[in-house]
């Protein structure tokens, strides 16, 4: 889908505050096959999908497993390509840059991890995982490097005694903490984080979630944080997107979001939450079927084929995302 | 670096590969083989004491008698006819003093003793021809013994070291060309060990490097790499081994060098010497060369596509992903990232590519195509199988051959074994 085609008035209401601004980003992945190995399908990652992030801000996405928030977050850090659309840092446009111009970008912006099993590399100690990327962007120099792994190992929360130590000496939560201050080391301005707790147990959740909050304070940083999880995101955000098949069907802001959400998709993920107040529970909206192949998507609304207020011109034509004020954004037709 | 290797042998894959006991018994023998070669790289045994004849042909080992008719044939075959050789010779003292057999030397007597010794042994010879089956006869024992003693007599006497030497050396008997078998069979643990070494460690690096980069890079550089060992798999492995070696048969290289930078055939000695002391002692004929290229092009392909198939899993981990993220290059990447953590399955490939050229070895000598000009256990198994010695029941060359090859591939086995289950539990 290129640029022209695309009847989205989807241009969100521009600040000069924005950091990171996403225009039509579109990811497909092809599938090949057959006997010449030519495209003969392709999975429908990212959608046209339009958004920025404010210096300072952090912008939460939400959705459920294969909607493409990931690949949406690896889109933006260029771990993916995007088929098209742009995505400008800064004020500079690095959807096309080469791997050596983004060098001096990607000091700026930096990722956190799933799974905290592999994010880091079993066979590198912490210090070395740590020198190596202060190193390659000259953070500080060789005499100062130790006192600034031991001041980053404290600010996360590691001993600094855990420096010569391999990833599998350490507990999941520990492991993730060691992946955060890899991403802080170069000193970013924005991190993605891609589920960053989802691997985590319970109770280390929180602590994870709070030394991010903490750290996000502390620097100043810009965050997308990437999330299945409603709670996390209503704690954590001040912005959040809703996604669903590839495209983003609401954006609003994260205040009482159980009385402000519009699009059927959010209700039916809040209402999916249980609620520990038998009095606030509301009317469960329980969605039938299954999420459509990504390889063939529904022709109108992505969402219509579990949507409860469907009617005929879901089915043909793609509801725009379109502003209900104060950066409130739906797209559907029926709201 | 030494904390680093301590702490290595601490990891839960190392405390099983000690746990394991055979595996450490093999690698006691493994260690054994290699500080053999090691040895006689230094020189403990030349490759002129494996040529050098050091007694009669086909002495059984361990100073075995034989039989009667063998230690007829033993007693009258090379040091009475040597002897008799150089009585006739223009100046017999001179030529006496030449004789020389392993330790053996002629003993210092003047000639006429030397002629007289000859003589009895002769006429003794004379009485034992004129039985039939010397083995049915016990009569002639006796003098069969006597005969021995004579012969004796021509010996001079050895003490000490040589006598040591001269002894070790029979250990094991001889060949059909009266050279040590022992000698032989030990210089052939170098010959394994190197061939073994060069192969493996060549093949690993290769493997490693082009299946980490098809891996990595995907596209054209994957399509490439697929095409050439596809390729080079589907031709049967010791058809192009013997093509290779076959090709090199009669190749010399200092010739064709000299040919390339067009030095005449006729030029002055010096031009030439200098261009062959330029690639000096590059004997390429009788070298391993040829044998190193034939399974250098070959053994790479299973290392490589393991690895290929590891860097297609590890390029999805989150470190990599992380480590792109931070803006390291490929190459830094495919170094330190990917290429260490495949480093259980270059262990292990090693291992096992380590047997698969010792073996190959062993194949392509017994067929004449590998080893030249230097003994190997194919050449001795050849040797040994081509005179049906091993029939009438001399089975000490071939026997010696395979137990040497048997123990150190058996133990390579069992090592390799052990390194995947330490390693590499997953694999079947």
């Amino acid at each position: 889908m290129s640029q022209s085609e695309s009847h989205h008035a989807s241009n969100p209401p521009t600040t000069d505050k924005a950091l990171v601004k996403v225009t039509n980003l579109v990811k497909h992945f092809p599938k090949r096959g057959g006997i010449f190995n030519q495209v003969i399908a392709k999975v429908h990652a990212v959608n046209d999908v339009s958004f920025e992030i404010r210096k300072g801000e952090t912008l939460g996405v939400v959705g459920e497993s294969g909607c493409g928030k990931s690949t949406l977050g690896k889109a933006i850090i260029r771990l993916h390509d995007p088929t098209s659309g742009s995505v400008i840092f800064d004020g500079v446009d690095i959807t096309h840059l080469s791997r050596a111009q983004l060098r001096p970008i990607r000091r700026q912006m930096q990722m956190i991890f799933q799974d905290p099993n592999s994010s880091l590399n079993p066979r590198m100690t912490v210090e070395a995982a740590l020198r190596e990327v202060i190193r390659l962007h000259k953070i500080v120099s060789e005499t100062e490097m130790r006192s600034y792994i031991d001041s980053l190992l404290t600010k996360v929360g590691l001993r600094i005694d855990d420096r010569g130590k391999y990833p599998h000496e350490f507990s999941g939560g520990q492991k993730q903490r060691v992946g955060i201050a890899r991403a802080l080391a170069v000193k970013p301005q924005f991190i993605i984080a891609d589920e960053p707790v989802s691997a985590l147990d319970v109770s280390i959740q929180a602590q994870v979630l709070n030394l991010l909050m903490d750290l996000k304070n502390e620097l100043q940083l810009t965050l997308l944080f990437v999330s299945h999880d409603l709670k996390v995101i209503d704690h954590f955000c001040d912005r959040m997107l809703v996604m669903y098949l590839g495209n983003v069907v609401e954006e609003m802001p994260c205040q009482d979001i159980h009385a402000t959400a519009k699009h059927p998709y959010t209700k039916a993920l809040l209402a999916s939450n249980p609620i520990t107040d038998p009095d606030q529970r509301g009317e469960l909206v329980v969605l039938e079927g299954e999420v459509p192949s990504p390889y063939s998507p529904p022709a109108g609304c992505p969402f219509v084929t579990r949507c409860p207020i469907a009617t005929d011109r879901c089915q043909t034509e793609n509801p725009p995302l379109e502003d209900h004020g104060d950066g409130h954004r739906v797209a559907c037709w029926e709201v | 670096m030494i904390q680093r290797f301590t702490s290595f042998l601490q990891t839960r894959e190392m405390r099983k590969l000690r746990s394991n006991k055979a595996a450490m018994i093999a690698l006691v023998a493994i260690a054994t083989y290699v500080l053999l070669a090691v040895a006689i790289m230094c020189g403990a045994i030349t490759r002129d004491a494996c040529d050098t004849v050091v007694g009669a042909n086909k002495l059984p080992g361990f100073f075995a008698k034989g039989s009667p008719e063998q230690r007829y044939e033993i007693a009258t075959a090379k040091i009475l006819k040597m002897t008799q050789t150089a009585l006739t010779q223009d100046d017999p003292a001179e030529a006496l003093k030449e004789i020389k057999l392993g330790q053996i030397r002629i003993s210092d007597q003047p000639v006429e003793n030397i002629q007289a010794i000859v003589d009895a042994a002769n006429r003794i010879k004379d009485e034992l021809n004129k039985s039939d089956d010397l083995d049915a006869d016990p009569a002639m024992l006796p003098k069969l013994i006597e005969l021995e003693a004579t012969v004796a007599q021509l010996h001079a006497p050895m003490n000490g070291w040589d006598r040591t030497r001269h002894n070790a050396s029979l250990l094991l008997g001889t060949d059909i060309q009266g050279r040590s078998i022992l000698l032989r069979g030990l210089y052939s643990v170098k010959i394994a060990i190197q061939i073994g070494l060069v192969t493996a460690t060549f093949s690993v690096i290769l493997g490693a490097l082009l299946g980490a980069a098809a891996g990595y890079f995907g596209g054209w550089v994957d399509h490439v790499v697929v095409w050439i060992y596809t390729t080079f798999s589907s031709i049967p492995n010791l058809v192009l081994l013997v093509v290779i070696a076959y090709a090199f048969t009669g190749f010399d290289l200092e010739e064709r060098l000299l040919a390339i930078f067009g030095v005449p055939a006729d030029s002055p000695s010096s031009l030439r010497g200098t261009i062959g002391k330029l690639f000096g002692g590059l004997d390429v004929k009788n070298s391993l060369l040829p044998v190193y290229l034939a399974f250098g092009a070959t053994f790479w392909i299973g290392t490589c596509r393991v690895i290929r198939g590891e860097t297609l899993k590890l390029k999805e981990m989150e470190y990599i992903h992380a480590a792109r993220t931070a803006g390291f290059s490929s190459f830094h990447i495919l170094l330190r990232h990917i290429i260490p953590n495949t480093a259980h399955l270059i262990l292990i490939n090693f291992s096992l590519l380590l047997i698969g050229a010792i073996k190959s070895e062993v194949i392509l000598s017994f067929l004449g195509l590998g080893v030249k000009g230097q003994p190997s256990w194919g050449i001795m198994i050849r040797d040994a199988g081509n005179n049906g010695d091993v029939v009438s029941g001399f089975f000490w060359e071939i026997g010696t051959a395979t137990v040497l090859m048997f123990v150190l591939v058996l133990a390579f086995n069992i090592l390799s074994d052990a390194l995947q289950d330490a390693f590499d539990p997953k694999h079947v």
